[in-house]
């Protein structure tokens, strides 16, 4: 089936490096006309720095990539995609006011005439027939704003095979979809490939890489460990590959002694989610497991008092309290390590030292000055206890990496002196290695007598990690179930009721 | 491995040093080559003197502007302030008032200026850049209402001391105040708890406010005493001019805004130095006093103080992108 004159993009010995970081060494992968080729790796692999590659939004440090068996160097996203590679990303890029068709065609408009007059009849047609191609049914004139995550995809997808399309790369299409959702992301993968457009299929989903790719490349730590036929290999021999270590290593659980409430939500309402209440202990690591758009970071925002509260009370500690701001539930000992950590836990042009006292900068001196000598002491000791890898206390928290800034973001809390935090998704886009430390001093805190509410997409996490998972769906919880009785498939169906 | 990163620290804090560093040491070469063109008149205490106090409210007003500059906003108004608070001086002078009663009334006109500012800026939700052009059109024209568009003179003990008096008979006053000002805000943004949240604001203002930082009050404060900082400059210029008009002030807003870049801050607010922000106001001056002795043609001087900042700013910009490619 496979002969070389199908080799359609190879991408040869790619380094790229960041500050602090090797994000790739030495990746190569190659692709076939009509086949799905599965990228999988743990977040931090370098999946999503390989993907930037070739869609000409990082420029490589070194190596080649090849199209067609030409040498090609991709300096730009345009240049990349007038040689047909087009990508889908996690985040869509859909602008929400305009339709289907608007978005299909922006910046590329059909006109006539000889004034260039942009010919909305034409383009209205080739938006369905494209749908059609697809075989979807959507009306080209709604508003994108009105579609739900997966029929937005789906827009883009369509958008992507407008122009000639040779190479489609989806990164992590099915983050936010559900399981019938995927079912038919999964019908049109295959129309494509039967139209001979080759894809590349990025996730960390072990299940849907045996389901519709071909072959598979197994990424760690910014190397390649493999390529293998997916007919050929099992789950086992790809965790290992993927992880490294054995699935137990990856998630190590210690049993603490779970104590009383600590924190108590009732009938809680608010933008994105409806009467929600449940408890907190001491010690316990509540997960709280959702997809994307269950309103489970509006729910983080709420607690934290970032985002208003509509209806219902929190109390924390037998005492109603008014979270109105982030300074009050600090104030209360809460603290949060949020999804975006550069955008909303990290002034990414300070030193770790100012990061880590930012959160509790009243505390730095008696007076009205810093006690340098204080500062760094107090500093000293997070460094050291939470294990922040930095060359001194004063490098901008820039250049170190997702694991250390994590470490960072995670420390400004512990110098607060929060007893209940909140992590939303505590190991996005860091390593396997400083995953494994985050849940460690997950587990520390709590033997130390904290809180922790765990926000997490990633099932095998959530499963392994939290003594308890609520599910969240459309607003709502769906379930909750203590961590002996979770299994991924359970999750996953009640967070799409 | 560790002891590469380490000398790439100390590098990187070199350079940062640097930048303020090398601004004094193009000051110190620009001051020794002018005093040796423009010899013997410009090493002279006829021409320092009145340049020193000349720069003094600039100085004054910038110090407190670059707080504003660093925590990410702007105050355009600054200019207007200067116009609307010497037409209030000589006004109220001129009705018979003491020169003590106002002095205070005219530095709380400029609190209420900042105040208004900031409410603009905090409460509402303007955008500075907008909410203070705006506001720099109105301090001027309730100027211009004022006094009919008419200068007023301004003489009064008082109000002659702050801008022409002498300090242990040698040491100007107004020089005094830009000291006791770059004091102040020195200890401020370097080693205070109120400058460290300053710096967090303009770095990432999200991530500020969520660990708990106030950061509109924060910036309501610095937009007060920006508005204050500029009624001081105005008293100075009416003292130093003896009169009180309402085009006082008129484009000083861009030599200040100038002055602070070229000392380093960026717009957009997380970095910026005091330190930097004299040096620019000192550079600026010296050049600007050189070329008029020289008697250089003023439409000149204009253009080669707007070439200054742009070839500054351009270096900056260069460098960083230098340091990016590297990435």
């Amino acid at each position: 089936m496979v002969k070389n004159d199908d080799l359609i993009l190879k991408m040869e010995n790619i380094t790229k490096t960041f500050p602090g970081v090797v994000a790739l060494d030495n990746v190569s992968i190659d692709l076939y006309k009509g086949e799905v080729l599965g990228i999988l790796g743990e977040n931090g692999a370098g999946k999503s720095t390989l993907i930037k590659i070739l869609a000409g939004n990082y420029i490589k440090d070194s190596g080649g990539i090849y199209v067609d068996g030409q040498k090609f160097e991709i300096k730009g996203p345009a240049e990349a995609m007038a040689s047909g590679i087009r990508v889908i990303y996690q985040e869509l890029n859909t602008l929400n006011n305009l339709t289907v068709t608007e978005n299909m065609f922006v910046g590329e408009q059909i006109v006539k005439g000889p004034f260039k007059i942009v010919d909305w009849k034409a383009m209205t047609k080739r938006a369905e027939e494209l749908l059609d191609t697809l075989n979807v049914k959507l009306d080209p004139n709604t508003i994108i704003g009105d579609l739900t995550v997966s029929e937005k995809q789906i827009v883009e997808i369509a958008k992507a095979i407008s122009k000639e399309a040779k190479i489609l790369v989806m990164d992590e299409p099915t983050a936010a979809l559900s399981e019938e959702e995927t079912q038919s992301l999964f019908r049109i993968i295959k129309t494509l490939k039967s139209k001979g457009v080759s894809i590349v299929y990025i996730s960390h989903r072990l299940k849907e890489i045996f389901a519709i790719t071909d072959r598979v490349t197994v990424l760690r730590d910014g190397k390649k460990v493999g390529t293998l036929k997916t007919k050929e290999t099992d789950t086992n021999e790809l965790v290992t590959m993927m992880v490294g270590r054995d699935i137990k290593d990856m998630y190590p659980k210690r049993e603490v002694p779970i104590g009383d409430t600590v924190m108590k939500v009732k009938n809680l309402t608010a933008e994105g989610f409806d009467n929600v209440s449940f408890n907190l202990r001491k010690g316990e690591i509540l997960g709280i497991f959702g997809l994307l758009g269950s309103g489970r970071t509006s729910l983080v925002k709420v607690l934290f008092g970032a985002n208003k509260i509509k209806n219902g009370e929190i109390t924390v500690n037998s005492k109603k309290v008014n979270v109105k701001s982030p300074a009050i539930a600090r104030d209360e000992k809460i603290g949060l390590v949020p999804l975006d950590r550069k955008v909303e836990g990290l002034a990414l042009i300070m030193g770790v030292k100012e990061n880590i006292t930012l959160a509790n900068i009243k505390d730095l001196g008696k007076s009205f000055l810093i006690a340098k000598a204080h500062e760094r002491k107090k500093v000293d000791k997070w460094v050291n206890e939470v294990g922040i890898k930095t060359p001194s206390v004063e490098q901008e928290v820039n250049s170190l990496s997702g694991g250390n800034q994590q470490k960072v973001v995670l420390a400004k809390w512990l110098e607060s002196g929060s007893q209940i935090i909140i992590l939303n998704e505590p190991t996005r886009g860091i390593d396997v290695g400083a995953k494994i430390e985050i849940y460690k001093l997950m587990q520390d805190l709590c033997e130390k007598g904290s809180s922790i509410i765990m926000v997490s997409s990633e099932l095998p996490e959530i499963i392994s990690i939290a003594d308890r998972i609520i599910v969240m769906s459309k607003g709502r919880f769906t379930g909750e179930y203590l961590r002996k009785e979770a299994s991924e498939e359970e999750l996953l169906h009640v967070a799409c009721l | 491995m560790a002891d590469i990163k380490a000398v790439e620290v100390s590098q990187k804090k070199n350079i940062r040093l640097n930048n303020t560093a090398v601004l004094f040491i193009i000051l110190v070469v620009m001051f020794s080559v002018f005093s040796y063109v423009g010899r013997p008149f410009f090493f002279s205490k006829l021409n320092l003197i009145p340049m020193l106090n000349n720069l003094s409210f600039i100085g004054i007003v910038a110090a407190v502007l670059t707080m504003v500059m660093v925590s990410g906003e702007i105050d355009f108004s600054i200019g207007g302030n200067i116009g609307l608070t010497a037409c209030l001086t000589a006004l109220l002078l001129s009705r018979g008032l003491p020169g003590w009663l106002v002095v205070i009334i005219a530095l709380a006109g400029g609190l209420a200026m900042g105040a208004f500012n900031g409410m603009l800026v905090t409460v509402v939700g303007v955008n500075s850049i907008l909410a203070t052009i705006g506001t720099m059109f109105i301090w001027r024209g309730i100027g211009y209402t004022l006094t009919n568009g008419e200068s007023i003179l301004a003489m009064n003990p008082v109000i002659d001391y702050i801008g022409r008096g002498f300090v242990f008979k040698v040491i100007p006053f107004p020089i005094v105040l830009l000291v006791v000002v770059f004091v102040i805000t020195y200890v401020i943004m370097n080693l205070s708890k109120w400058g460290r949240s300053i710096y967090a604001i303009g770095a990432n203002p999200l991530a500020s406010y969520l660990s708990g930082i106030n950061v509109k009050k924060i910036k309501f404060i610095n937009f007060l005493l920006c508005g204050m900082t500029a009624a001081l400059g105005g008293l100075i210029l009416t003292s130093l001019s003896a009169v009180g008009m309402p085009q006082h002030g008129q484009g000083l807003e861009l030599v200040i805004i100038s002055a602070i870049i070229l000392g380093g801050t960026m717009l957009g607010g997380g970095r910026g130095q005091i330190l930097g922000t004299l040096a620019g106001v000192l550079i600026l001056s010296v050049l600007y006093n050189f070329l008029t002795i020289m008697n250089i043609y003023y439409f000149y001087i204009q253009m080669v103080q707007g070439s200054v900042l742009i070839l500054v700013v351009s270096a900056y910009e260069i460098r960083l992108a230098m340091a990016k490619r590297r990435i």
